[in-house]
């Protein structure tokens, strides 16, 4: 029905109105719902009364009223869970300690919640806590339930309201812990006051340093660093584990048997994440929760007019988002805006550095537990759910196309004890997603660990690590454009990183990167052998390299080493030899035109010996595929004269041109036999002349190498000068 | 107390041989039967608790030494520390490799990984960090290790250990909390 | 049905798991078929109890029906509590000759001599064990049939397992037993553990056990010329066979702790003002594990501890122990100072 009012009335109908008309509809849902329950179910209404009515001081033991009721509100509650309204009545009836503490126990076992928990209902409860005849165990009990069902809450702002007040039973030793638990996960911006932190501080120095102070106070940090003064360990142990398994395990039970009913009517407003967390909570850290800050309550009675805000989940389209984009409310568990398209427009658009900040913190602890310091049956696997995590963030992070700080400080430290197999597409895309890191740390966080890893692992580890790092240099390659546009000496890297590196800074990184590959592609062809897969990744990154300065915008002309331009050019695949024509062609290009622009604007240059090392290459390369001179003075490859003769090669000056490089001799010969089809003796010298080896050139060209015929278009234009070697005579 | 050495004896025809050193015998004999999968080359498996191993006129020359340590354990690592004396000096030319494993759990004292490394470094030997509990792990282990072996044995062309060694071996690494490019 | 029967009743089946509850019921047998399927099993622990109660009461049973429901309890599941191990030494002649008709009379005499008021209810398992349940009570009192004594004894064996015995009745139970089993005294073994079976395993060698050779195993034949060479299999072995020799091979009884008590002067040269103290440096020292003797075992092999084996630790399995107390001047243990190695 909402979808229908979405369509016919939203010109008129402001976005918190829909939400209105929506919730309404659902309640009248439930007002059904309960209509249909209560005429099955009068005995369990009028438990409900009963314990709603009770005199304060009535007797437990012998009452069998009491005992008959308490029984089948049990009963309810472990078979489908108890409605919004039970909840208020149990909770208020236990916490008033009307009938003492004994009963207080037993009902809060059983208060299992069917869709919601009203949050007056806690508030009540919290203000009970102060009444001060309650036995701390049960206390602790009810603070334990409220973590529990927090995420079932239906809102918190009146919570919120009470922070101050919840803070003041920080300083009872036994619920301290719990309450920890509750302010964490209640904390915002506004909360944080140098009061708190002094408390906390006091605190701290009294019980020593508790992992449930210290992971509250370096939320308090995230928030406010300027008031919190103290160096949080990087391995503070899994701070919270209060939540109550029995309860986690009944809950599950009651939303699994209220799946159907329950379920469908959430999930119409939730994007993803239909999990129930009906799994043992072993890797509960990791679970994306759900987004939900499910507010049921009707909206005007308790929202006013003042200051509306929306939770993120109840906005349904992207229209929705921009008009209400001031007045968001961000779901109390920052994890789940990761598996919401929505939400991470919204992070996206909005400046808000607390909402990264909180992102960032939740982020770096999941992965922190997780990977880093597991316990030991957790390590003994790689469950699905841990990649499914991680392959949301990674779809989270080409969304927002960056990657978040938390998991760049986590990658820096994985690396150095990854086995190099696990998980490895992940981490591999994770590590391709780093945003630019000064020359000079470079070395020590990325190179260091990926040598070591690089050279002790397989052939397929070589090629996936190539891959990740050309995409590494895309990525930052495409920063560079879309960041630089404006001002070219100043770039400010990522919307919310506060990188600001100059242009010569990045130019040094993107350089070290690209001497750090070209050195693993020389050692790596080599210990591989020159294998071809490999020869093909290595490839692809010099692609992308060719083409900095055009492509890219940046002034930043590197040379393959010999290592890999050697390999490259002696390979038997005529793929890799068209490639790597293609990839000469394209760094001319690029040269030229550099060439051309510095002297326009003199803002800019290009080294001498980039110049040298292309031109170098380059008649190598004409010399051998063209002019059948292989060996001239002069080169790279030199053998002497005595040598080439014993070796008994006829002309062997001519084994790598165009028609005896081993990578086209098969190509030759198929030209040979459709030119001469009657000839009974191969003689491939006779393509050489001049007719037949235009036919053979345009023969070439149609197989499909356009890297060749490119390489050749560009610098042999004409035929004459080229015989001579100095095709390339305009670049210096 | 006889000590190893790596060139006593004269190597076999497209072999390598591999010693497993373990305090706790834990993984060795997996890591094993993973290594043996290899086809390309024959590779001989032997397994140690810890050195020195018994005379043994026959045993032929041992192109690898890898010390396995536990990291969760504080014996396991003083074993390998205790044994690497009975080492000749000639194997630390690209023929010793650490291999670690439990390095991600929160049990291991941060010490101890910063001390086995420095070791690593000291020596100049490359230092894997291997996942044992799952057969995935170990073969990808095994895997890495037959990479180091067959550069040790002298089986890859236009390559000696002593090379690859040099490009493998563990280096300090910075302390990486919070990176700071101030 | 009076009021204590009814407490007895609900405290018995508020202790019995549910899921044991079912099968124990039917073994029971003092229910009708039809009774014993109108109980819910699935309802709560007290609806079930009132149930029982109420049936109980129809069929009009009695205490000493109920004692025999918790008796096929304790007999069906008696890894429970505290089991303690005595033994009964000089035998008299006809010791042997005692077989359970003139056992239970003379035990039952006895006890009943030295006590009045005492419950007491005898019953042969099938495994030759004769269990023994005693409800005390006193000179004015009525046996307590909340608190009972349980007694395993094997005919013709000297071992006599006990369960929740105080130290002010054990005089009059370790009396009667000398008496009515033909022997003249009796003394406890130091062997105690929550698992009956465990105890009487060990105290009555029904285990697997190995004697030490000189001869190399076949363990070190193992070392097979294959792809995979073990270069120190040999001390492998040696570990392993001595390690078998002094924890038992194969299954080994599942004993849960090990409690050695030392008293004995601190040796330690660093320390002075310890080491010239005249007065035995007092600790305990407890060793624990779901299966003791396996774990000492894989120590040994493994060689986390040391072999050979110290007497300390071979002596439980040897002399059926798992309590010592170590001084310096008791000849057997003088030697031998605290192991640290474990």
């Amino acid at each position: 029905m909402a979808a229908s009012s979405d369509s016919s009335e939203s010109d008129q109908l402001r976005p918190s109105d829909q939400s209105v008309s929506c919730r309404s509809g659902n309640r009248s849902m439930r007002v059904a719902e309960n209509e249909r329950r209560k005429k099955a179910e009068e005995p369990f209404v009028l438990a409900l009364k009963y314990f709603s009515d009770v005199q304060t001081g009535t007797p437990v033991t012998g009452n069998d009223e009491f005992e008959k009721n308490l029984v089948l509100v049990e009963r309810v509650a472990y078979s489908n869970g108890l409605s919004p309204e039970a909840i208020s009545i149990m909770l208020e009836f236990a916490m008033s300690l009307r009938m003492g503490s004994s009963p207080c126990v037993r009902v809060l076992k059983c208060l299992l919640p069917s869709s919601v928990v009203p949050q007056e209902a806690v508030v009540r409860g919290v203000v009970w806590l102060n009444v001060g005849k309650m036995p701390i165990t049960t206390q602790v009990l009810f603070l334990k339930w409220v973590l529990t069902v927090f995420d079932m809450i239906d809102a918190k702002d009146q919570l919120r309201a009470v922070y101050g007040f919840i803070f003041s039973f920080i300083t009872e030793e036994n619920l301290c812990p719990f309450v920890c638990h509750l302010l964490y996960l209640l904390t915002r911006k506004e909360s944080v006051r140098a009061f708190r932190v002094r408390k906390l501080m006091d605190l701290q120095s009294k019980l020593g340093r508790q992992p449930f102070l210290l992971h509250l106070l370096s939320l308090y940090k995230v928030f406010s660093p300027e008031l919190v003064a103290l160096s949080v360990p990087s391995r503070v142990k899994s701070g919270f584990k209060n939540h109550n398994s029995p309860w986690k395990v009944a809950l599950a039970a009651v939303q699994r048997r209220n799946g159907a009913q329950i379920a469908s009517a959430i999930s119409l407003a939730l994007p993803v994440g239909d999990r129930t967390s009906s799994r043992k909570r072993k890797h509960g850290h990791l679970q994306i929760p759900v987004l939900t800050s499910v507010t049921n309550k009707q909206p005007h009675t308790e929202q006013n007019s003042r200051k509306k805000l929306i939770p993120l989940v109840q906005i349904q389209s992207f229209d929705q988002l921009l008009k209400t984009m001031h007045q968001i409310e961000l779901p109390a568990q920052m994890g789940s805006l990761l598996g919401s398209g929505l939400a991470l427009q919204y992070l996206d658009c909005v400046q808000e550095e607390s909402a990264l900040l909180r992102l960032n913190f939740w982020l770096g602890c999941a992965l922190q537990e997780e990977f880093l310091f597991g316990s030991d049956d957790d390590a003994a696997h790689i469950p699905e759910e841990t990649l499914q995590f991680l392959d949301k963030l990674l779809s989270a992070q080409h969304f927002l196309q960056e990657g978040f700080s938390s998991s760049d400080a986590f990658l820096y430290k994985f690396l150095n004890v990854w086995d190099g197999s696990l998980m490895r597409p992940q981490i591999l895309g994770l590590l391709s997603n780093i945003p630019v890191i000064p020359a000079l740390h470079l070395g020590k966080l990325l190179f260091e660990p990926l040598t070591q890893l690089f050279f002790t692992s397989s052939l397929f580890f070589k090629c996936g690590l190539m891959e990740c790092l050309n995409s590494m240099l895309v990525k930052w390659l495409t920063w560079h454009s879309v960041y630089a546009l404006e001002d070219d000496l100043d770039i400010s890297l990522g919307s919310h990183t506060s990188v600001n590196m100059t242009l010569s800074g990045f130019k040094d990184s993107v350089m070290e990167l690209v001497h750090f590959v070209g050195r693993l592609a020389s050692v790596g062809l080599q210990l591989e052998g020159c294998h071809t897969l490999l020869l093909s990744f290595v490839l692809d990154f010099y692609g992308t390299v060719c083409d900095t300065f055009l492509k890219f915008g940046l002034p930043l002309v590197v040379m393959p080493p010999a290592g890999v331009f050697y390999p490259a050019f002696f390979a038997a695949d005529p793929i890799s030899l068209d490639r790597l024509a293609h990839i000469m062609h394209r760094y001319r290009v690029n040269l030229t035109s550099a060439k051309n622009q510095e002297k326009a604007t003199e803002a800019f240059h290009i080294s001498r010996q980039t110049f040298q090392e292309f031109n170098h290459y380059l008649v190598f390369m004409v010399n051998c595929l063209w002019n059948s001179r292989m060996f001239k003075p002069g080169m790279d490859v030199r053998l002497s004269e005595e040598l080439l003769q014993k070796s008994n090669v006829p002309q062997y000056w001519t084994r790598f041109d165009l028609i005896h490089h081993p990578a086209l001799m098969s190509y030759a010969f198929d030209f040979h036999q459709k030119c001469w089809p009657g000839r009974k003796e191969m003689d491939l010298n006779s393509i050489k002349h001049l007719k037949p080896w235009s036919w053979y050139l345009q023969y070439l060209f149609n197989q499909g190498f356009d890297g060749l015929k490119d390489f050749f278009q560009s610098n042999i234009n004409q035929q004459l000068t080229v015989d001579d070697g100095q095709g390339d005579s305009q670049q210096r | 107390m006889a000590l190893l050495k790596p060139f006593s004896k004269l190597p076999g025809l497209n072999t390598a041989i591999i010693l497993l050193v373990e305090n706790e015998e834990k993984l060795q004999l997996r890591l094993g039967d993973a290594l043996l999968k290899e086809t390309s080359v024959v590779v001989n498996v032997r397994l140690a608790k810890s050195l020195p191993l018994p005379v043994n006129e026959r045993r032929p020359r041992i192109d690898l030494v890898v010390f396995i340590i536990n990291l969760t354990s504080e014996p396991s690592f003083q074993s390998a520390e205790a044994s690497l004396k009975y080492l000749d000096p000639g194997y630390f030319l690209g023929k010793v490799c650490f291999m670690v494993t439990k390095a991600r759990n929160a049990s291991v004292p941060t010490r101890r990984l910063d001390a086995v490394r420095m070791l690593a470094a000291s020596l100049h030997c490359p230092l894997l960090f291997a996942e044992d509990q799952t057969p995935e792990g170990v073969f990808g282990a095994a895997d890495r290790l037959l990479t180091i072996l067959k550069g040790a044995a002298g089986l890859v062309p236009f390559t000696t250990p002593l090379y690859l060694s040099h490009l493998t071996r563990c280096t300090l690494p910075p302390d990486v909390d919070q990176p700071s490019f101030d | 049905m009076e009021k204590s029967t009814k407490c007895f009743l609900q405290q018995l089946v508020r202790r019995t798991p549910t899921r044991m509850l079912k099968a124990t019921l039917e073994k029971w047998d003092r229910l009708t078929p039809h009774q014993r399927q109108s109980v819910d099993f699935t309802l709560p622990k007290w609806v079930i109890t009132q149930t029982l109660v109420t049936i109980c009461e129809e069929n009009g049973l009695t205490m000493k029906h109920i004692t025999e429901l918790e008796m096929m309890h304790v007999i069906e599941n008696p890894n429970q509590g505290t089991w303690y191990s005595f033994q009964l030494l000089d035998p008299e002649d006809d010791a042997h000759s005692v077989e359970l008709m003139l056992f239970k009379e003379q035990f039952k005499t006895h006890l009943r001599e030295l006590m009045r008021n005492v419950s007491i209810k005898i019953k042969k398992h099938t495994d030759e064990a004769v269990w023994i349940r005693i409800a005390w009570g006193s000179g004015f009192s009525r046996p307590n049939h909340l608190k009972p004594t349980y007694v395993v004894h094997y005919l013709q064996s000297p071992y006599v397992f006990v369960r929740n015995l105080t130290s002010k009745l054990k005089p009059l139970l370790m009396q009667s037993l000398t008496l009515s089993t033909r022997h003249q005294a009796i003394k406890d073994a130091n062997l105690s553990g929550p698992k009956l079976m465990a105890i009487r395993d060990l105290l009555m060698k029904q285990y697997q056990q190995s004697f030490p050779t000189n001869d190399a195993s076949p363990l070190a034949k193992e070392n097979q010329p294959g792809p995979i060479v073990n270069e120190q299999a040999e001390a492998r072995a040696s570990r392993r066979r001595m390690a078998s020799e002094a924890f038992g091979k194969g299954a080994v009884p599942q004993l849960q702790s090990a409690v050695y008590k030392l008293e004995t002067k601190y040796r330690d040269p660093s320390n002075r003002t310890m080491t010239e103290r005249d007065e035995p440096f007092r600790c305990v020292v407890k060793y624990s594990s779901s299966n003791i003797l396996e774990s000492f075992r894989h120590c040994a092999s493994a060689g986390i501890a040391s072999t050979p084996v110290t007497p300390l630790l071979s002596s439980i399995l040897l002399k059926g122990r798992n309590y010592f107390v170590i001084t310096d001047n008791a000849p057997a243990a003088a030697s031998q100072t605290r192991q640290a190695d474990l």
